[in-house]
């Protein structure tokens, strides 16, 4: 048991402080009741999860809050946290009533999400526990360059049940990083007792095991306790550079939200001894009986606020709507623009280079060009391994374990510490491996999700700089889980680039400029064609592709093949096959799925009319799906015959190599399918 | 004789039912005073020489309101040849990790500042996991679990009682 010391006390507190404390506290409180009032008049905030029983725990997290520098991570129930933190009432009530001019989303993020980017006062998912990831991996960044600040992640006792919260401590306890976790736990996730969660009633003793993290219980209804938990928590990680968690014991005074209805599962008594255990007016009859201020004393400054209130609702109703002819922007940012290859296509001779080589020297290059890159995942470097395939051979030599390392087998964490790491600053670039093989991506599909809002959830004001590399794909007899492709799934998520190259030039061009660029780009790697002849060019040094840029690979007359990756080496075998016999195939390399080059595509379909879709992705819901549906809609006169897509079946990609000629595409497939479609 | 007094909330259910059993096996021949402690001054402490605290446990492991909001005051004060002894309700089923712990956080709190404790009693019999108030291998007060054994309160009172007849000076 940690002890802390008693720095704050009703006794000896200064009395400017004990008041400002007092104001915070008392406004909050009346805002917390007067938010469902606004969803009575039709006005909005209609999610509000009120704070009433966290107050002293919420005060103190945000007087320990230094703007600007330490970050901070608030969750849905946050609203004194806020408001201690420096927010002013207007600005929560903005983002209850989703105004233009809301701080946190500009009205595109739900009410009671409470944030102010500039400061560090970031804007979160409503997914629980979501940041506790970026909290630690924007504190890996506060360690990296040193600055003496820390991270703090605010959230519910409930939300500790999910995973990815167990991989963000470990994460902290293993990297020894300054972030306090601040858990509020008021016994309830909604209706569900904490005894369902988790066998300790304390959910931070389950923790007590890991190294590093210290562990302090306070008395989150009580503003002195609180304080000094807090105090001392920030104290050390300040000192110390290692985590801490807070557990603030609190209590639900009211539902959990507005759409709950806590009669149906708490018992009279219980509503009646949570009003009598009410922080607030504990705080006021200590004012009181330690005699620091008086009763008058204490309705003067109730009576300024309800004026500040009122003033602050006044102010608010009349700030403007959203535009919501808005709904398009901050989709995605604008990418880096190559400045020399401006189509992505150069006429360089000289030594061809395999596709590995190509992604390995360009990493190396952009690491140099950049010193705030970082790449980290599973297997990324040890000391002559670089990489289960040696993509990051080298790296980690060069540019030193600060910037390349492994990480643990926690994809998710992969992915969310380095939506956190670059929320530091805008500079940071982070390639990661976002598993080992694109087969082991899904435990990471929570934070990839989240990831791919934060740009329109914030309103442009954050996009976490991010290129996610996955080995990809199968021809290597690997079986169920190290053959898949899973880049149709994903491109139904806006606000993520998918990339897919085939050849080692685009591979090195792409990942030039998926590393300068601002935003999130998946960057499929064909791991077949890491090593194969067919795939290796000529790469210039400093190559770069644009995104949304498609690459006419073979020109034709009488059948176009629109393809991506391992099969785009198909198409060019099978139209080479079929122009000996008579037929002109024309064969795009798409190298960008999203943005996708529908100009290029429209252009060869209008002139050639017969077209196939090709890819090793299931033919199901793949993403040719939606390339020919595109077509079909924007080009449908111009066809002389069905679009025919060819691709995987709609099966797992079986392990014996005869399932794999089975289910996956290949030349002979390709060739028959083209017979076919130019017969019409 | 000293002056006895038995400090309870006056609101509390269980707590004050207990306080009155405990203030019978007393018996007519001992004057033991009931002090709402909701109406606690530091005056009104210091005015008895023998006190019985009554503090139950709330909230996994805190003390009530009424006693945390004396604690300050509490802190100020010189106990210095008082006798306390303290009980407390806990239900060691449903609060197993700290069952009875505002018990062991008063008793600590009355002897940093001097109080002689007296009381103390066998942790034998219940089953828990975790208390604040075992020290030593005893309960440093008496716990009272009205909640899952009832029916072992009263001769818990009786055994302490008799032995708080001979620890306290009257
Ligand atoms: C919210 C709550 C928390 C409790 N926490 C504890 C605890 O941590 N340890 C314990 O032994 N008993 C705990 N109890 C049980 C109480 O001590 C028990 O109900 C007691 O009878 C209350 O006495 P009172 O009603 O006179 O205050 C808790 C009860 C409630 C309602
Ligand atoms: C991943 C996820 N699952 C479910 C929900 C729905 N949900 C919203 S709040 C909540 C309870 C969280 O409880 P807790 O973490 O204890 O915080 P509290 O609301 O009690 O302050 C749940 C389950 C969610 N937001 N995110
Ligand atoms: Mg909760």
């Amino acid at each position: 048991m940690t002890t802390v010391p008693k720095v704050f006390s009703v006794k000896t507190t200064p009395k400017e402080i004990l008041e400002k404390w007092y104001r915070l506290m008392t406004l909050g409180r009346a805002i917390d009741e007067k938010a469902p009032n606004y969803l009575k008049q039709a006005i909005g905030w209609s999610y509000h999860a009120p704070y009433a029983g966290h107050d002293g725990i919420q005060l103190a997290i945000g007087q320990t809050f230094e703007k600007e520098i330490d970050h901070i991570f608030l969750y849905y129930r946050d609203m004194l946290t806020a408001l201690s933190c420096g927010m002013t009432a207007e600005e929560i009530i903005l983002n209850g009533i989703s105004k233009a001019t809301d701080p946190t989303s500009g009205g595109r993020h739900m009410s009671n999400h409470f944030a102010k980017p500039d400061w560090h006062i970031h804007n979160v998912s409503s997914l629980t526990g979501n940041h506790t990831l970026h909290a630690v991996g924007v504190a890996r960044a506060i360690k990296y360059y040193d600055e003496k600040a820390v991270a703090f992640s605010v959230q519910g006792e409930s939300s500790l049940s999910e995973g990815y919260v167990y991989e963000a401590i470990n994460g902290a306890s293993k990297e020894k990083l300054p972030v306090i976790f601040c858990i509020q736990d008021n016994g309830y996730g909604i209706s569900v007792p904490k005894k369902d969660q988790t066998a300790n009633r304390k959910v931070a003793n389950n923790f007590t095991g890991f190294k590093n993290l210290k562990i302090i219980h306070c008395n989150g209804k009580d503003v002195f306790d609180s304080m000094n938990a807090m105090y001392e928590a920030k104290r050390h990680a300040l000192e110390t550079g290692m985590p801490v968690m807070v557990q603030a014991n609190c209590i639900r005074i009211h539902s959990h939200s507005n759409s709950d209805r806590h009669e149906l599962y708490r018992s009279e008594a219980e509503r009646n001894y949570v009003l009598d255990y009410d922080p607030l007016f504990k705080y006021k009859r200590m004012l009181i009986r330690y005699e620091r201020f008086t009763v008058e004393e204490l309705e003067k400054i109730e009576n300024e606020t309800k004026i500040q209130l009122k003033e602050a609702h006044k102010l608010a109703l009349k700030a403007p709507d959203p535009d919501p002819n808005t709904y398009l922007d901050f989709v995605l940012p604008e990418p880096y623009q190559p400045q020399k290859y401006i189509d992505g296509t150069h006429q360089e001779t000289g030594e061809k280079k395999k596709l590995i080589t190509g992604l390995n020297e360009t990493l190396k290059a952009e690491f140099r060009n950049n010193p705030d890159t970082f790449m980290w995942g599973q297997d990324m470097a040890n000391k002559d391994k670089g990489g289960i395939f040696n993509v990051s051979k080298g790296l980690q030599q060069e540019f030193g374990p600060q910037r390349v390392f492994n990480a643990p087998i926690a994809e998710d964490f992969i992915v969310g510490t380095a939506n956190g790491m670059s929320r530091y600053d805008e500079k940071i670039r982070i390639v990661i491996e976002g598993a080992e093989f694109a087969d082991y991506f899904w435990p990471a599909m929570e934070q990839y999700v989240d990831s791919s809002h934060d740009y329109w959830r914030s309103n442009g004001q954050f996009t976490p700089n991010v290129t996610i590399r996955l080995a990809s794909g199968g021809y290597i007899g690997g079986g169920l889980y190290h053959s898949q492709n899973i880049e149709g799934s994903l491109a139904s998520i806006p606000g993520v680039r998918i990339v897919y190259p085939s050849f080692a030039d685009d591979a090195a061009g792409l990942l030039r400029t998926a590393i300068r660029s601002r935003g999130m780009t998946m960057f499929m790697e064909p791991k077949a064609l890491y090593n194969d002849p067919k795939a290796a060019t000529v790469i210039p040094d400093d190559f770069e592709v644009p995104f949304g840029k498609a690459r006419i690979r073979r020109e034709g007359e009488d059948l176009v093949m629109i393809t991506y990756g391992n099969t785009t080496h198909m198409c060019l075998e099978a139209a080479e096959r079929l122009s000996k016999e008579g037929a002109s195939v024309e064969v795009i390399d798409l190298r960008s799925l999203i943005p996708l080059d529908k100009e290029t595509i429209l252009n060869s379909v209008k002139r050639i009319g017969k077209v196939m879709v090709v890819h090793e992705d299931k033919v199901h819901s793949g993403f040719g799906a939606e390339i020919t549906s595109m077509i079909m809609e924007e080009a449908f006169e111009y066809l002389d015959g069905p679009v025919k897509r060819i691709g995987s079946t709609f099966t797992p990609v079986g392990f014996h190599r005869s399932f794999e000629r089975m289910i996956l595409p290949n030349t002979e497939k390709i060739y028959n399918a083209a017979k076919d479609v130019l017969a019409y | 004789m000293s002056k006895t007094g038995i400090f309870y909330s006056f609101n509390s259910t269980k707590t004050a039912k207990a306080a009155e059993k405990i203030k019978e096996a007393f018996g007519p021949d001992f004057n033991i005073v009931p002090v709402n402690a909701e109406e606690l001054t530091e005056e009104l402490f210091l005015s008895f020489t023998n006190l019985i605290l009554g503090v139950p446990t709330w909230f996994d492991g805190e003390l009530p309101n009424y006693w945390d909001e004396f604690v300050p005051a509490l802190e100020g004060l010189n106990l210095n040849g008082k006798t306390i002894a303290i009980f407390g309700l806990g239900n060691q089923v449903e609060y197993p990790e700290n069952f009875g712990d505002a018990v062991g956080i008063m008793a600590e709190l009355v002897q940093e500042i001097g109080a002689k404790l007296v009381g103390y009693t066998s942790a034998e019999g219940y089953e828990y996991e975790s208390s604040k108030a075992l020290v030593d291998s005893k309960f440093v007060g008496l716990i009272l679990d009205q909640e899952t054994q009832p029916r072992q309160s009263k001769e818990r009172i009786a055994n302490w009682v008799n032995d708080l007849k001979s620890q306290f000076s009257w």
